[in-house]
């Protein structure tokens, strides 16, 4: 009986010895944590992208945005990330192009001590996609003195003013009969109501032949194609809604198949013209990420 | 050599198919279901080995099969035998039905196979390598577990004859590779006479620009379609493979002398897209980029060993001699004028590479339009198959949703409002001002189209009508795409 009290008295304390071992290590990887936040005054610009594997619209859309950011923000370094592994995983193999994604961005943004650093998106909107690039940032964000997000292009109300006087400009002057249908990407995240916004406010400001639909919500192709008859239009232009004019552009919209954009409509008798030009390619477009940028420069961290 | 074992192959096997249709002349023709029971009653044994080296000896043919590759697969189906499948893996979707079977996988569970309790499991050398312990599962719970895959196209006749003795379809057979070689060799009598010959590159993967060796399938296709492979010269990338080394430099100093290039596309080893072929650094300069020449292909016709490769041969004879392969001599007749007709005439005079899905998930999407090969009227085996796919699934021909399914309705005739529809999408048509007055505009379906059409002068008024269900001829249908760009 006593050696069993004896036994339990010596573990109790060897616990307790442990236990206090253990409050100085961790105050050790405290500290270590804190020596390990980058230097305030190396700054960085994360432009954070889906990607694209068409080389002759990526330079022109977002390589055009990522200059842009970089002529404008002189101290800061900008740098590129994609959120999709297989476009990153086929540039790899199929071009030699390394470029990072999000995790491997963020951990070489530590390893060279970045302590400033601005994150931008080229997101359309506030969806599933800009979601996880935040969740997957904000693990590191102890690690830097100062982490600031810039925001998507569709967010505040005078986003969308801005964007539409962006495209419409572009656009000049649409004859009468005349129909513009912007196809957008359409998403299951509530962030969808974005397009409907975007085309309520074409109508309010007075563009009653422009229209916006999505490939895989709403507005879905056949409401898109109800509106282009109730304005009475002989021509439609088709556009992307989106920064890049790739595969989606290419095929849903422009291809050849029974089911694209373009198809559909003519078998309604419009004559129908493509436009692949992506919104990264329209310098007013450009401009508004480069503003979020510094909105995000000026603005509180988060 | 290699060129001359297949032209000397082809002569045998057209010999044979001579002397079998001269046999099958005096016997009377062979209802397809007594000759398949004159087969059950002729096996006695099935005896051969497999190409991993199993002794096969079987006292009858398989009823219960499961095939774990999709080119076996396919090939059942051709040889009739697809009645006999209980289950393929999940790439089998040719033709259609196979995506319907229940689906196995070599990299699963081998229990779910031995469930099924099928009498033969067809594989191939590459899935016992990949999962050894999967097929000696299936062995030891007492399955039968055959192994084919011919390595080269000489092999085919062999591959196809194991497959016939383990199903009892040897007289199928028979028919089938002599209609194949027949099919190889009208192609081949069709450009055999061409005098200039065209060059192409055929591309089979996007990383590092690599081609295919001189004794591959597609190689061998090239030559079959009358074609010269700039790329006779490239060596494997490792022994016994198909895929070779040849990379950027050498196809741009060949620039000049390709006049077509062909991409494979497929779930493996893809070459590229049109668009990052031709937006490819220097590219510009390779003549087949400069005159749009630039082709894809689905491997399922051309690298696969199954009887659809002669599609790929003549995919590959079209893309060099439109004008000959695609020629509409045989349709410009004031005969009535069929869908079936009409479908030919479109994807010719488009010249319309066939379409064929790529995606091995095709069955499990949902399609908008038409879905590939589910035309209740235009079965696989159609000889029109893959032209009335091609326009319909171009969206140049509409088709018919019945409670029961697809219908295309391939033999009935084709209206002057239904050939407006398809010139209008395949042309570029702007509104005229000059607006006729079409008496019956009301009674059309298309007011748009039908008042473009004809202000455009594609079709002509009849006493200031335009007749919208009037049939029309095969001629006039050539004759309206002439107004197509």
């Amino acid at each position: 009986m006593k050696k069993l009290l004896v036994f339990m008295l010596s573990i109790v304390m060897c616990t307790a010895a442990l236990a206090g071992c253990a409050v100085p290590v961790s105050a050790n990887n405290e500290e270590a944590e804190a020596t390990a936040v980058g230097d305030a005054s190396k700054k960085a610009i994360l432009v954070v992208s889906f990607g694209t594997s068409y080389n002759d619209t990526r330079e022109n859309t977002i390589g055009a945005i990522e200059k842009q950011i970089a002529s404008q923000y002189p101290d800061y370094e900008v740098r590129r990330a994609f959120t999709s592994q297989i476009i990153i995983d086929k540039l790899s193999s199929r071009d030699g192009l390394q470029i990072d994604n999000l995790s491997q961005a963020m951990n070489r943004l530590v390893a060279d001590g970045i302590g400033t650093l601005i994150v931008q998106p080229t997101h359309v909107m506030n969806g599933y996609e800009y979601e996880e690039m935040m969740a997957a940032v904000s693990p590191y964000k102890d690690k830097f003195a100062d982490v600031k997000y810039g925001s998507p292009l569709l967010t505040s109300v005078e986003d969308y003013e801005e964007v539409i006087a962006a495209l419409t400009a572009d656009l000049g002057n649409i004859p009468e009969g005349e129909a513009i249908v912007f196809m957008g990407h359409g998403t299951e995240h509530y962030a969808n109501a974005t397009y409907s916004a975007l085309d309520y406010m074409l109508k309010d400001l007075g563009y009653k032949n422009i229209f916006v639909g999505t490939v895989e919500s709403y507005p879905s192709l056949d409401t898109v194609l109800k509106k282009v008859d109730e304005y009475g239009a002989r021509k439609v232009t088709l556009l992307p809604l989106m920064i890049v004019a790739g595969d989606h552009a290419t095929n849903d919209m422009a291809g050849d198949e029974e089911d694209s954009w373009k198809n559909a409509f003519k078998s309604k008798g419009y004559e129908v013209n493509c436009v692949l030009k992506g919104l990264g390619e329209y310098q007013a477009i450009r401009n508004i990420y480069s503003e979020h940028v510094g909105a995000a420069i000026n603005g509180k961290a988060e | 050599m290699k060129k001359k074992s297949i032209s000397l192959c082809l002569a045998a096997v057209l010999l044979f198919a001579v002397l079998l249709t001269a046999c099958g002349r005096t016997a009377g023709p062979i209802p397809a279901q007594t000759a398949a029971q004159g087969d059950y009653a002729a096996v006695s044994a099935i005896s051969f080995t497999d190409d991993d080296g199993r002794k096969i000896n079987i006292e009858a043919p398989c009823e219960r099969i499961i095939s774990l590759y999709s080119a076996h697969t396919e090939n059942l189906y051709a040889l009739g035998a697809g009645d006999k499948l209980i289950g393929a893996h999940s790439t089998s979707t040719y033709p259609a039905e196979a995506a319907f079977l229940d689906i196995y996988d070599y990299n699963g569970d081998p229990e779910k196979v031995i469930a099924a309790e099928p009498d033969l499991v067809l594989i191939r050398p590459f899935i016992t390598r990949r999962s050894p312990d999967f097929i000696s599962a299936l062995e030891k719970a007492g399955i039968l577990v055959v192994s084919l895959y011919p390595e080269s196209f000489d092999e085919f006749d062999d591959y196809i004859n194991k497959l016939a003795m383990l199903t009892g379809t040897e007289q199928k057979a028979r028919q089938e590779l002599a209609a194949f070689y027949g099919n190889i060799e009208t192609i081949t009598a069709q450009t055999r006479s061409i005098k200039d010959k065209k060059s192409i590159f055929f591309e089979s993967t996007e990383a590092n620009l690599r081609t295919v060796t001189p004794d591959s399938m597609p190689a061998i296709a090239i030559e079959l379609a009358g074609g010269i492979n700039v790329a006779a010269d490239a060596v494997p990338v490792e022994e016994g493979s198909s895929i070779a080394s040849f990379g950027d430099e050498r196809i741009l100093s060949l620039a000049e002398k390709i006049d077509v290039y062909v991409s494979q596309r497929g779930a493996m080893n893809a070459g590229g897209d049109e668009r990052s072929i031709v937006s490819r650094p220097g590219f510009s300069t390779i003549k087949a980029i400069a005159e749009g020449k630039v082709f894809l292909i689905n491997e399922k016709i051309i690298s696969s060993p199954t009887f659809r490769y002669y599609k790929g041969v003549k995919e590959l004879a079209r893309y060099m001699y439109q004008e000959v392969m695609d020629s509409l001599d045989a349709y410009m007749k004031n005969d009535k004028a069929t869908r079936r007709d009409f479908a030919n005439i479109v994807v010719r005079s488009m010249h319309l590479p066939i379409y064929i899905p790529y995606s091995s998930k095709y069955y499990q999407e949902e399609h908008k339009g038409h879905t590939y090969g589910m035309f209740k009227d235009v079965p696989w085996t159609d000889v029109d198959f893959d032209y009335i796919e091609t326009a319909v699934l171009s969206g140049y021909i509409p088709w018919e949703k019945g409670s029961e399914g697809e219908y295309f309705k391939p033999d009935e005739p084709v209206t002057r409002e239904e050939l407006a529809q398809a010139i209008f999408i395949m042309g570029e048509f702007s509104g005229k001002n000059s607006n006729y007055e079409i008496a019956d505009l009301s009674e059309c379906n298309n007011t748009r189209i039908v008042q473009t059409l004809v202000d455009n002068g594609v079709f002509v008024l009849k006493d200031g009508c335009f007749e919208p269900d009037k049939e029309v001829t095969m001629q006039e249908i050539v004759d309206a795409l002439l107004f197509v760009k």
